[in-house]
């Protein structure tokens, strides 16, 4: 018996190998982190958290100014866009109408003389904030326009009337050299 | 019966083997805040120009030159004519300065733009001699473009004065 079982264990061609298999290498994606960690940070540093109402409308050519006003900290703001076709009043973005119907339409000025008020009185009795008017327009809009909407946020109570714009430091130095040439 | 624990040379590689941290949901927070943060980032650009009218200013005044009741505060005028009204009265375009005591001076506009360098000088010329003076006034005509209106205000305000008034030459609706 003992010579038959070596005889088996000696025999080669039933003993199993395993093959060893070189482990996956997974995706390394450690410096593709790095560089959203950079890029991350870099953003954190830039975005301000205090104009967050405010969406550049890509329809809209804004003004470049070298001033930029900070908006109040306690302000309850309404937004209204002039684009040169239409106006969009209110976060809720309603359409107003054209910047023509200001001059023509009475009842359009009414109606918006009435939402401003609403709006006002909602900031002023739920928000207690002070009320802010944002005016975002296009640069070619005429003034007439805006005196109209300034002057029914004025009678709607609004105490702060801010315009959109593009800060550039340097527009003037620029504005001289096209002038110049 | 003996037991024995499991044989060290076993344990060898499993121990050797360094595990990774696991990168996969940190990778999906920034892909999630990275694109947020971005479009953010294109809303921070955006600057503004303040008027305020709380301080006993009712809305936007009409008329020409004055500057609406109140005590009679030494107001200097801007006023930025357009092109309706150059047509009109036969002048140039451009802006004409009003200060109490002082000729209305009169920047004439180049090539049709209008010459906001000079508007600058002279802003420049009263501050330095009246260096507490925080208010002007800007008459804007109807057809004065918004943009020219948001330059005249920037110069006022980067020369120090901080209240600008907004003052139209329209009928009153309201």
């Amino acid at each position: 018996m003992q010579v038959l079982d070596k005889l088996k264990s000696s025999n080669k061609s039933e003993r199993r190998v395993r093959k060893k298999f070189e482990e996956a290498k997974g995706l390394s994606i450690t410096s593709l982190l790095d560089v959203l960690t950079i890029i991350l940070v870099f953003l954190v540093k830039n975005v301000s958290t205090e104009v967050i109402k405010i969406s550049a409308e890509p329809n809209i050519t804004y003004p470049h100014t070298i001033t930029n006003d900070k908006l109040l900290e306690k302000a309850g703001t309404t937004p209204i866009k002039i684009f040169p076709d239409r106006i969009v009043v209110g976060t809720e973005a309603l359409e107003y109408g054209s910047p023509a119907d200001l001059l023509t339409n009475a009842q359009k000025r009414n109606d918006l003389l009435t939402y401003l008020k609403m709006e006002a009185e909602d900031i002023i009795q739920h928000q207690k904030a002070e009320t802010c008017l944002l005016v975002q327009a296009d640069y070619s809009i005429p003034c007439e326009y805006i005196t109209e909407i300034v002057r029914a946020a004025t009678a709607a109570g609004y105490s702060y009337i801010y315009f959109a714009t593009l800060e550039d430091a340097d527009w003037l130095k620029k504005y001289s050299v096209s002038l110049a040439e | 019966m003996r037991q024995y624990r499991p044989s060290a040379m076993r344990q060898q590689k499993s121990q050797t083997v360094p595990q990774e941290p696991n990168l996969v949901p940190i990778m999906n927070l920034f892909l999630t805040i990275i694109p947020m943060l971005l479009m953010m980032v294109v809303i921070s650009q955006i600057a503004l120009l303040a008027l305020n009218f709380s301080q006993g200013e009712s809305g936007v005044s009409y008329g020409q030159g004055g500057g609406g009741g109140g005590a009679k505060t030494e107001k200097v005028e801007i006023h930025i004519l357009g092109e309706q009204y150059a047509q009109e009265n036969n002048t140039t375009l451009g802006m004409e300065i009003r200060e109490p005591g002082f000729k209305p001076m009169t920047i004439s506009a180049i090539n049709g733009y209008y010459d906001y360098v000079t508007l600058n000088k002279t802003l420049q010329e009263i501050r330095s001699r009246k260096g507490t003076l925080s208010d002007i006034t800007v008459l804007v005509h109807p057809d004065v473009l918004y943009g020219d209106l948001m330059k005249t205000i920037d110069i006022c305000k980067v020369n120090g004065f901080t209240q600008v008034h907004y003052t139209a030459t329209k009928v009153e609706y309201y």
